[in-house]
This record gives structure tokens, C-alpha cells and sequence, in this order.
């Protein structure tokens, strides 16, 4: 997708010149300006994709635009569930997307975990010893 | 913690005037907003009125901010409001950047966008209406290359022209397609009744000319029967009535959209199938106020269709039924800015009046009051039309209560 | 063709309402609770008006005037970290 800034517009007048900002995103670089918000930065640089949903691993992007369907959620400077459609980028800004969650209710997560206190308690006794 | 006198939740139009007259009554007021500018969603708005004006957000929210400055205003922005905790006599202003005690508190939370939702509505690349108007005219990035709009009515109407003026490729406007979520949106008559009462809008003469007789609903239907194909051209885009769109398509995000065409009842026509390639869909579903703070504070509701949903019953002086809780705004019932702007006035000199006691507020609180009705009544357009009757049934369930 | 998701944040689609309002034939609490339509991240902001036509189109009945959805504070997801205020200046 070739993205655009509006730059000239008929009634709003020509964009004033801005500072440019660089952030991270997904470990990958991009640049934006002093007053776009996360969400307005990484739309104008292509990305439309914010998060992909908890539980099936959709992928989600701005809905509302204005903080109240929190879709637009990212993690910002180690900081979670920040709204990137309310939050000002800043230099070297780090985002990340939201991922998908593993399901502490699905069975395959389970593997080797013990399923009796009394296995759990062999189990602590095997480490102890291994570690003598 | 000091405490205001007021503390108001919201820098839109209602917020900033309400906070103006505070402020020239010597109040002390701290006015709080999430969004990381003030103006609400004052600040995107641009349109044409009738006398060929532009009404440009940008400047109308600066005309704001210059009074509100002159008066040492304090707005915080980027402050999300989670909480009004009642105590014996004052309230707390919860938020993610700590607390503010006040006196009374104005609720001007404005409005929240109606989902219509449509097959595929969650893939990125879908957004509301309001948020292509933000990025649009706030942010001036543009939403994508080429993209269509879902539901058609006045919001939506107005916004797609700010995208065209904005130089963005909108394919065109259609309906959602039906379900029990999106009956009013997808059901043709009805988007036609409510069209025809801002035809008297539309650049070519043509609408403007059968707008005049299209209120008679005989008049209708035959538009609707012979609906052109192609649809009605408003600005060169064609606006559908007679097709609407089925399923948004795409893997990662939006790729193309399904459009079908429907009878005049809304119902699709099978085998009328079209695949339109498009990178953003805009959803139009109306507005609805946005109360959640009014409910978490107690104050009771009243349900009006004309409004836009539950409204916090108040009273033409902007109270509620809660002392020290004011409100204003599209909070109030769905309506221009420039209604919220004088309802702010009046929450404004309602709650000097309670704090300083002032007699003298009276006549500029009952002009303030009058001023409002009419504003709405200079409306060149109305996003409902029984506005009035909804203003009445709250304004009674009001004096019920009292 | 794709479900009809209603409540975006919990992925709820129309047919998940529609097939537990008529197997319960509860109200919008119960609806809520059973399916979490509404009960998502965005706090209902964004399906509340669609949920509540679900249920008046199921139900039959004329909106009432008090908000089937109770609202409970907070009315934005809080971190332990916003209510322990180690994030605020003062």
C-alpha cells in the first residue's frame, strides 16, 4: 500500500513542518512526526496490523480511533494494553504488537506438568537430588 | 489533593464553553480529556453550510481554546477518566494520571459510534466513520487508496466528504447488509426518509430540486423502485440504496468488499454478487451518548429513539438528578456541535450559579437556556428529526423525578 | 461465509447470541454472562447497542428506560502498577 500524508488540502491549508520522530516497531525502524499519534505514524509507514486478537490470533488494527474500542492496544516502552491511537510517538519510542496468548484451558499446553501433589512432591525430591 | 470547584470530563465543544464561563465566574476548574489534543470531536469536523462557509473544527476548537486561555484554564489531555467515587460532599475524579476532588463535575463525554457490523468488519483496514474523520482531518493521514463506505446517513454522508476533499478515492457509499444488529441502517426506506431531509444539501440541483417532493412517501418508494443501478451521484460517487455490502474480504486485512444488490425492504437478491477491490471500509451506524460515567455516579436514565439511545435525565439548566453532577454535550442526546457548545454555555453558568450564588447569573443562564433552542432550531440539518420530542420527554422525566 | 462477529473483543458472533437467547431465553445479563458479549476489553463500548437489539429483537420488548448493562467502574482497564500509583508524579 503506497501510504500518503495530506499535505495539501483545499480548506485545511498545506501540513506545517514538523519535527520527524523515529520509533521502533517490531523491531523494525520507522519514522513519523512530532504529532502523530502510534497508530497515525505506523498507518502513514503501511501498517495497518496493531495486534492479532488474544485468543484466535486475528488480526486487528484501529477501529475507532479515539480510545474506546481499545482494539488499536500495543506495548509501549515494556508498558501493555497503551492505546496507540491516543499515544504521541516519541525518539526512539519502542512498540510492540500485541501477540497471540497460549490457552491455559487447552490440553496440549499441558505436556509434562504433574497432575498429583504426590508426583509433584517425587518430582521437587528429583531436582533436590540432582542438584547434590 | 485540592479540590476545584468543577472538574469536567471532556475538552469538546460542551467541555471548553462550559469551562469558559467557570472560569469568568472565578471558579477554579481542571478540564480532562483522553485524547491527546483538545477539541473533541470538534476539532476533525469540516463541512459546508448552506451560505458557502466552511465550518473548520480546527478553527472553531482554536476560537475556543483562546477564550479558555485568556482565563488560565487548566486542560489535561491524555487523561482517561475511569471512575466518579461519590463521598459525603464532594466527588473524586479517578484517572490514569491520579486524582481530582471537585465539587461538582461536569459529564461532557460526548458520543460513541453504533456498530453495523458486517461479515469481515474486524480485519484492519475496517474503521468507523469518526475514525477516518480523525485521521483524516487531525492526523492528515490518509485512511487508504481506495475505499467504500457502509451505511449511509447524514455522519457518513458529511465524513465521505471530507475524504474526497482530502483527495481520497471513495468508490462510493452503500448499505450493511441486513441483520437484526443493522436493520435501520440496511432497510432502503428508511435510509431514504432520513436522506431526503438533507437533500436540500446536495450540490446538484437535481436532489435539491426532487428533495422537494420526496417527502411524500409515495414520492419515495417510486425513487426507491427505480433506484438507478449505478445509484445517485453526489459529488461524482455514486450512493447506493439498492445494494448493500454482504462480507468484507481479505486474509491479513481488507481486500476487497462483496456488494449485493436488495430489494427496496433491504432483503438481498441472490445471484447479484460483485466483488469491489478496496484496501478501507468505513462503518456508519450512528451515534449513541456515551454515559458510562453518568451511570457509575448513579444518575437514572431515560431511553429516547431521537436522542440516539439512554440519556442521564437532566434538565434544560444542565443538572441531573445528582447534585453537583452536570452534563452537556452529544452526552445529552445526539446533536451538532454547535448545540453542544451552547449547552456548555449553560452547564457553565448553571454551575457558577450553584457555586457562587450570584443572583445576576440568572438572565444570562435563562439566555443561555434559549440560546440553545435556538441554535437547534437554526440547524440546516438535524441527525434526527423528532429532536424536539426527545428534549421534551427528558426535560419531563426531570421534573418527575424532582 | 464468514460468522458475524458482534462483540469484537470476545470474538461472540450474532449466531452465539441468537443460539444461547433461545436456549435460555435469558435476559441481557444472563446473555452477557453466558456468551461475554460485552464483557471484553472495551468494556462493551463498542457492541452494546448491538447486543441490546439482539435481545429487544428476541425478546420482543421496547427498550426500557434503565440500561440493561449495568455499568461497573473502572470504565477503562486499570493496571496494578495505575492503582498501586507508582505511575503518577505526585
Amino acid at each position: 500500500m503506497t501510504t500518503k500524508r495530506i499535505v495539501n488540502h483545499p480548506v485545511l491549508g498545506e501540513l506545517d513542518k514538523q519535527e520527524k520522530v523515529t520509533f521502533q516497531f517490531d523491531g523494525n525502524t520507522y519514522e513519523g512526526y512530532e504529532n502523530d499519534t502510534i497508530a497515525s505514524a505506523l498507518l502513514a509507514n503501511g501498517i495497518r496490523t496493531l495486534r492479532k486478537h488474544e485468543e484466535t490470533g486475528n488480526p486487528r488494527g484501529i477501529y475507532c480511533n479515539i480510545g474506546h474500542c481499545y482494539e488499536c492496544r500495543v506495548t509501549v516502552d515494556g508498558a501493555s494494553n497503551i492505546r496507540a491511537c491516543l499515544t504521541p510517538i516519541k525518539a526512539n519510542m519502542v512498540v510492540e504488537s500485541g501477540k497471540v496468548q497460549p490457552s491455559p484451558l487447552d490440553p496440549s499446553n499441558e505436556g509434562e506438568l504433574p497432575k498429583t501433589y504426590a508426583e509433584f512432591k517425587r518430582r521437587e525430591e528429583q531436582q533436590k537430588n540432582a542438584k547434590k | 489533593m485540592q479540590k476545584n470547584d468543577v472538574v469536567i470530563i471532556g475538552a469538546g465543544p460542551a467541555g471548553l464553553s462550559a469551562a469558559i464561563q467557570c472560569r469568568e465566574n472565578g471558579l477554579s476548574v481542571t478540564v480532562l480529556d483522553e485524547f491527546p489534543k483538545p477539541g473533541g470531536r470538534l476539532l476533525g469536523q469540516l463541512h459546508e453550510e448552506p451560505s458557502g462557509e466552511w465550518w473548520n473544527g480546527i478553527k472553531e476548537t482554536n476560537s475556543l481554546l483562546e477564550k479558555a486561555e485568556k482565563n488560565n484554564t487548566t486542560i489535561k489531555c491524555g487523561v482517561s477518566v475511569h471512575h466518579v467515587e461519590t463521598l459525603e460532599n464532594h466527588f473524586v475524579v479517578h484517572t490514569n494520571k491520579g486524582y481530582f476532588a471537585a465539587d461538582n463535575v461536569l459529564i461532557a463525554t460526548g458520543a460513541a459510534e453504533s456498530a453495523a457490523p458486517i461479515p469481515g468488519w474486524t480485519l484492519p483496514g475496517v474503521m468507523s466513520i469518526g475514525a477516518a474523520q480523525v485521521m483524516t482531518n487531525v492526523h492528515r493521514v490518509s485512511v487508504g487508496e481506495k475505499g467504500i463506505v457502509a451505511g449511509v446517513n447524514v455522519l457518513s454522508a458529511a465524513i465521505t466528504r471530507e475524504l474526497q476533499l482530502a483527495g481520497i478515492d471513495v468508490v462510493g457509499m452503500a448499505l450493511p447488509s441486513r441483520n437484526i444488529v443493522s436493520e435501520d441502517q440496511a432497510n432502503p426506506r428508511e435510509v431514504m426518509e432520513r436522506m431526503v431531509r438533507i437533500a436540500h444539501l446536495a450540490p446538484s440541483k437535481f436532489i435539491q430540486f426532487g428533495s422537494k417532493f420526496a417527502t411524500f412517501k409515495f414520492v419515495q418508494n417510486l425513487a426507491l423502485q427505480f433506484f438507478p443501478k449505478g445509484g445517485i451521484k453526489m459529488w461524482d460517487m455514486p450512493i447506493h440504496l439498492r445494494k448493500a455490502i454482504k462480507e468484507i474480504n481479505g486474509t491479513d486485512k481488507v481486500e476487497s468488499v462483496t456488494m449485493v444488490d436488495v430489494t427496496m425492504d433491504g432483503d438481498i437478491i441472490r445471484g447479484t454478487e460483485e466483488t469491489i477491490s478496496v484496501d478501507f471500509v468505513c462503518i456508519a451506524g450512528g451515534l449513541y451518548p456515551l454515559a458510562e460515567l453518568a451511570a457509575v455516579v448513579g444518575c437514572p436514565f431515560q431511553y429516547s429513539e431521537e436522542l440516539g439511545g439512554h440519556v442521564p435525565i437532566h434538565s434544560e439548566a444542565m443538572e441531573t438528578p445528582i447534585e453537583g453532577i452536570f452534563v452537556a454535550g452529544n452526552i445529552t442526546g445526539i446533536e451538532s456541535a454547535k448545540v453542544a457548545r451552547e449547552q456548555g454555555t449553560v452547564a457553565g453558568l448553571s454551575i457558577a450559579k450553584k457555586v457562587t450564588g450570584n443572583k445576576e447569573i440568572d438572565s444570562k443562564l435563562q439566555d443561555a437556556i434559549t440560546n440553545v433552542k435556538a441554535t437547534r432550531n437554526a440547524a440546516t440539518i438535524q441527525f434526527h428529526p423528532r429532536i424536539d420530542e426527545g428534549r421534551a420527554k427528558i426535560s419531563q422525566a426531570f421534573n418527575e423525578i424532582s | 461465509m464468514r460468522d458475524l462477529i458482534i462483540c469484537r473483543c470476545e470474538e461472540v458472533s450474532l449466531k452465539d447470541l441468537e443460539e444461547t437467547a433461545k436456549k435460555y431465553n435469558c435476559s441481557a445479563r444472563e446473555l452477557k454472562l453466558r456468551t461475554r458479549a460485552g464483557m471484553g476489553f472495551c468494556g462493551g463500548r463498542t457492541c452494546r447497542p448491538a447486543v441490546d437489539k439482539v435481545l429487544t429483537h428476541m425478546t420482543k420488548e421496547d427498550p426500557t428506560n434503565a440500561i440493561p448493562l449495568k455499568v461497573q467502574p473502572p470504565v477503562r482497564p486499570l493496571s496494578l502498577t495505575d492503582l498501586g500509583g507508582a505511575s503518577n508524579d505526585d
